[in-house]
């Protein structure tokens, strides 16, 4: 309670009247002779109690009409918040918090929820005070203070909120209501308030509440929530879009999961369409469940290579922003293998170490609808071999190699290549060392220096198994589910002890602990050591049902890993990205609204281009190009975070220590009174008047209560 | 006149010559010495056997028939009839509260005194005989009924002479005088009744049993019947001289509404009985008492 003048509540002392009157002041008795005292004795009894009662009550009465006076003229405020409990004098710092993430994209009763928060921030705002400062700030993901200090300069705050977009990127009420207490929380001269305007989504403030005990918040701090957008409208969301297929080849089918979510209590319809470069090419009508999730499935075939942009969308509803998803996707035509094999001898048979890998990646051995096509060629053929047509090369138990084509090799690698290296009886640990790691300085090829053999692949006395699986590598992660085979029951009888790079990775080892395979990243490219052969001569994997598999897992895995993680990134998000170098200083990136702006690259010595761009705050599909524009390079789109979708309110009281404004459009008091309500308090030396008044009546009745009547 | 002004203060020669045509008349049947006068049956001992009545407390153990009680177990008194003239019994209680003076020209005691004097006067002069009892905390006098003007000196002195002090009890004194009472007569009984109203309702009562004619003056000053006090008072007991400190104002209500019911509870109460209950207001004037007295003595003969 604060008072507007409070020297009146020396006033106060005025109490002591009445209880000096109860307590000490009688009357002087007249004393008198009456006949006899029983019958006065018998009233007295009966009337003492009352009288004793009524006294106390005229007392009471009049400490209490005293107290009102005092309080009238002290002209008193009350409230419930921390600031009117303060001294009407004390200037005010406040933060006020827009909630402007996707969520309140939505209509209420026909009016943008955001452009009402908007206003009521404008509101909040107008009734700073001379000597009050405030900053503002944005609840969205990630949220920020527009300006990290407080200001007195209002205009250019009311400003600032006049220019806040609608975000879609999904809401982090600690990422902005967090900094603002810390801002607060030195300033203990002020009154201190924090105003959050938001639609109070469960989804968002769950999380918050969660993990922040707000209770223990500084009490000298106000937490004011003010809720924007009424209830909760039916809202369904695609909330997914992704391809089914681990590589997406031109002019196969590959099923596109569209995953819809109905957040409504009632059992909802739509058309689901399907698009591929703007261009519609599947509807689908889909039912779902009162508030549940469904996913729906809808073939596609590519036509374009390179990056495509695929969309889906329902019918809009009250909130249109998730109504859309966007996908990119990279199309590949079918990638080419080259099994490098060793030279036949003279008169000998043909080597035919090659066989369970070209079988595995081409089972059927088609010419066409394959996703890999693969060539095998010899030691001598491989010279002449164009090794940038093909998304992997496979050496295969090779003796030596020629100089030109490991020069040719490290290029291919360093530039974006994919090299599998299978050992096996030819292979000369040294030979291998020094060629195709040494002599090659940075530009080395294999991922581990070569040692020697272990077991015997003659007698096959042991066979060892591979164990320690990275489950979390795309070559294993596969086999990570039940029921989907386990590579470590191949026994390998013989293999070739190494010892990887610092930077390689062990995707997996032998049962006794030393590396089986090793993998690592070179360049643009990707190295594997697989320290066994590639045949059945030193272990049956080849035979085992998960040969196949891994090879596929392996290949995609490497030729995809250079490809922006799609269907990830959230508005706001940075993204980073590694390119081939060929347009090297600067790039483009167009944005879902067709406008571009340049990203900065950085570029290193081994000629690689590193991108890094923020300017992701659209939703849509966003294409890197090259610097004139001609060409993409790579794409990516950006989506709104699922959980925005939800669109259900807290309930208020879930939320400690706030307090709420609420305000109705044209009921009650406007939102600059309450605001003032809640930083000076009510005034309520009126209400005391009329109390005094009222008590004033009531002191005069009941003093002049006929207990006796006066002699006429 | 002026003789009998003389005689004491308490015989107004105005108020005398005012009730000078007035007499003494008892209700139905009174004992009286002066024949056609008071034509009464009245229940004695020398004459022809009347009634059997049962004993009550007070009755002498000698006029008990011990015949009739060795056939029924009961105590049964004989009576007979016995032509005798007006034995009057002026009960006068000389308690403290009497002495109190209110705003009028007399304390409640020489209210009742001149009222008592004035009836002895009025008896005396009609040949019955008058005697007086005071009494307080118990009996303080008695002089027997006598007849002749002579003895209204003695009665008038008496008067004169006893100062209102010391505590009430009626209910003792009553039981007191009903025993040493011989002969069935008129008891008039002047008092404040500050006693328990029980006990006094239920002497009188018994009193009345044995054939006594009772006339209760209940002398009460204007103060004890309005209560004009505003202020925060010691009220000072006359009787046992204690205190009390209280709002006058306050207490007015509560004192009034119990004295209206304590005024009520003895006229009901004995009324049943028979026994006449008279208010005496001493600031009413003493005339307008005993006129009310009279009026109400001639009426009930009449019947």
């Amino acid at each position: 309670m604060t008072f507007a003048s409070p020297w009146f509540l020396l006033g106060l002392l005025g109490i002591a009247v009445p209880i000096y009157l109860h307590l000490y002041y009688r009357k002087t008795p007249v004393r008198k002779d009456f006949p006899s005292l029983r019958l006065i004795k018998l009233s007295v009894e009966f009337v003492a109690r009352r009288r004793k009662m009524r006294n106390l009550l005229l007392m009471a009465l009049r400490i209490i009409t005293i107290i009102l006076v005092v309080m009238a003229l002290s002209k008193p405020f009350i409230g419930q918040s921390a600031s009117a409990r303060n001294s009407s004098d004390t200037p005010a710092a406040i933060v006020v918090l827009l909630d402007n993430s996707m969520s309140m994209g939505c209509t209420h009763q026909g009016i943008s929820v955001f452009n009402t928060a908007r206003g009521r921030a404008l509101e909040i705002l107008d009734q700073m005070q001379p000597g009050d400062r405030a900053t503002v700030g944005l609840i969205n993901d990630p949220g920020r203070l527009i300006f990290p200090q407080l200001t007195w300069d209002k205009d250019t705050l009311k400003k600032s909120i006049s220019n806040v977009p609608l975000s879609m990127a999904g809401t982090s009420m600690a990422s902005s209501i967090l900094p603002g207490l810390k801002l607060l929380a030195p300033l203990k001269a002020y009154r201190r308030a924090i105003y959050v305007i938001t639609d109070m989504t469960e989804s968002s403030w769950q999380p918050f509440i969660d993990k922040y005990d707000l209770a223990k918040v500084e009490p000298g701090i106000d937490l004011i929530m003010v809720p924007v957008g009424g209830s909760a409208p039916d809202n369904m969301a695609i909330t997914g879009l992704e391809t089914e297929a681990p590589i997406i080849m031109t002019g196969r089918q590959i099923p596109v999961k569209i995953t819809i979510a109905n957040h409504s209590p009632r059992i909802r319809r739509s058309r689901v369409s399907v698009s591929i470069n703007g261009e519609r090419k599947i509807e689908e009508e889909i039912e779902v469940e009162a508030n549940s999730v469904k996913d729906a499935r809808i073939m596609a075939t590519f036509a374009k290579t390179g990056m495509n942009h695929v969309s889906a969308a329902i019918q809009s509803d009250a909130m249109p922003f998730d109504d859309q998803r966007h996908l990119a996707v990279r199309v590949f035509e079918p990638c080419r293998v080259l099994l490098i094999k060793p030279d036949s001898m003279p008169g000998q048979p043909e080597n035919r170490e090659d066989t369970f890998v070209r079988f595995a990646l081409n089972p059927l051995n088609r010419s066409k609808d394959n996703n890999f096509a693969v060539e095998t060629r010899s030691t001598a053929e491989a010279k002449t071999a164009e090794l940038k047509n093909f998304a992997a090369v496979c050496l295969i138990n090779q003796r030596h190699l020629d100089a030109e084509l490991i020069k040719r090799l490290s290029e291919y690698l360093m530039g974006g290549g994919n090299l599998i290296t299978f050992m096996g009886n030819r292979v000369e640990p040294d030979w291998y060392n020094k060629h195709l790691i040494d002599d090659l300085g940075g530009s080395y090829l294999l991922p581990a220096r070569i040692y020697k053999r272990v077991g015997n692949a003659v007698s096959r006395a042991v066979g060892y198994q591979m164990t320690d699986l990275d489950a979390g590598h795309p070559a294993f992660s596969i086999f990570a589910r039940d029921g989907a085979g386990d590579p470590g029951r191949a026994q390998i009888f013989e293999f070739f002890q190494v010892r990887p790079n610092p930077t390689a990775l062990l995707l997996a080892r032998m049962s006794h602990g030393l590396p089986g395979i090793v993998e690592e990243k070179r360049g643009r490219g990707r190295s594997m050591l697989i320290t066994f052969s590639a045949d059945t001569s030193w272990t049956n994997w080849p035979v085992r049902p998960t040969w196949l598999p891994f090879l596929h897992q392996s290949l995609i895995a490497m030729i995809t890993a250079n490809e922006l993680a799609i269907g990830t990134i959230r508005p706001g998000m940075p993204v980073s990205a590694t390119i081939t170098g060929e347009d090297a200083r600067e790039l483009m990136l167009k944005m879902p609204d067709n406008n571009r702006s340049k990203i900065s690259v950085q570029t290193s010595a081994q000629g690689l281009v590193h991108l890094n761009t923020r300017d992701t705050e659209q939703t849509g599909y966003y294409e890197i190009l090259t610097e004139g524009g001609n060409r993409v390079l790579s794409a990516f789109a950006v989506n709104p975070p699922a959980e925005e979708s939800r669109l259900e309110r807290i309930n208020l009281r879930r939320i400690p220590r706030f307090i709420p404004l609420t305000h109705e459009a044209g009921r009650g008091q406007s939102v600059k009174e309450k605001v003032s309500l809640l930083r000076d308090g009510y005034d309520v030396s009126g209400a005391a008047m009329l109390a005094l008044l009222l008590l004033a009546v009531i002191e005069s009745w009941f003093a002049n209560l006929p207990s006796a009547r006066r002699v006429e | 006149m002026e003789k009998t002004r003389r005689l004491s203060r308490f015989l107004d020669p105005k108020l005398l010559a005012a009730l000078s045509s007035m007499e003494i008349r008892a209700r139905t049947v009174v004992e009286g010495m002066v024949e056609g006068l008071h034509k009464s049956p009245f229940k004695g001992f020398n004459v022809e056997f009347s009634e059997y009545r049962q004993y009550v407390p007070g009755d002498p153990l000698k006029d008990i028939d011990w015949k009739v009680y060795a056939r029924t177990d009961k105590f049964y008194i004989k009576e007979h009839e016995e032509e005798t003239n007006l034995s009057g019994y002026l009960v006068m209680d000389t308690s403290g509260s009497m002495s109190y003076k209110g705003q009028g020209s007399m304390s409640k005691i020489d209210y009742a005194s001149t009222l008592a004097a004035s009836l002895a006067y009025l008896m005396l002069k009609q040949q019955d005989s008058v005697g007086l009892v005071t009494f307080a905390n118990g009996l303080r006098k008695m002089i027997r009924p006598r007849t002749g003007m002579a003895h209204l000196k003695a009665v008038c002195n008496e008067l004169e002479a006893t100062a209102a002090s010391e505590t009430t009890n009626i209910g003792a004194s009553l039981d007191l005088v009903g025993q040493s009472m011989k002969k069935r007569g008129i008891f008039i009984l002047f008092s404040d009744l500050m006693d328990n109203a029980e006990v006094i309702i239920q002497k009188l009562r018994q009193l009345r049993t044995r054939r006594h004619e009772i006339v209760l003056f209940h002398v009460l000053d204007r103060d004890e019947i309005s209560f004009p006090f505003d202020d925060t008072t010691i009220f000072h007991d006359l009787e046992d001289e204690s205190e009390i400190v209280t709002d006058a104002f306050q207490l007015r209500s509560e004192y009034l509404q119990r004295v209206r019911q304590l005024m009520n509870t003895f006229k009901s109460a004995l009324r049943k009985s028979g026994i006449d209950y008279l208010i005496a207001d001493t600031s009413m004037p003493l005339e307008a008492n005993l006129r009310s007295f009279f009026s109400r003595r001639q009426a009930v003969s009449a019947r």
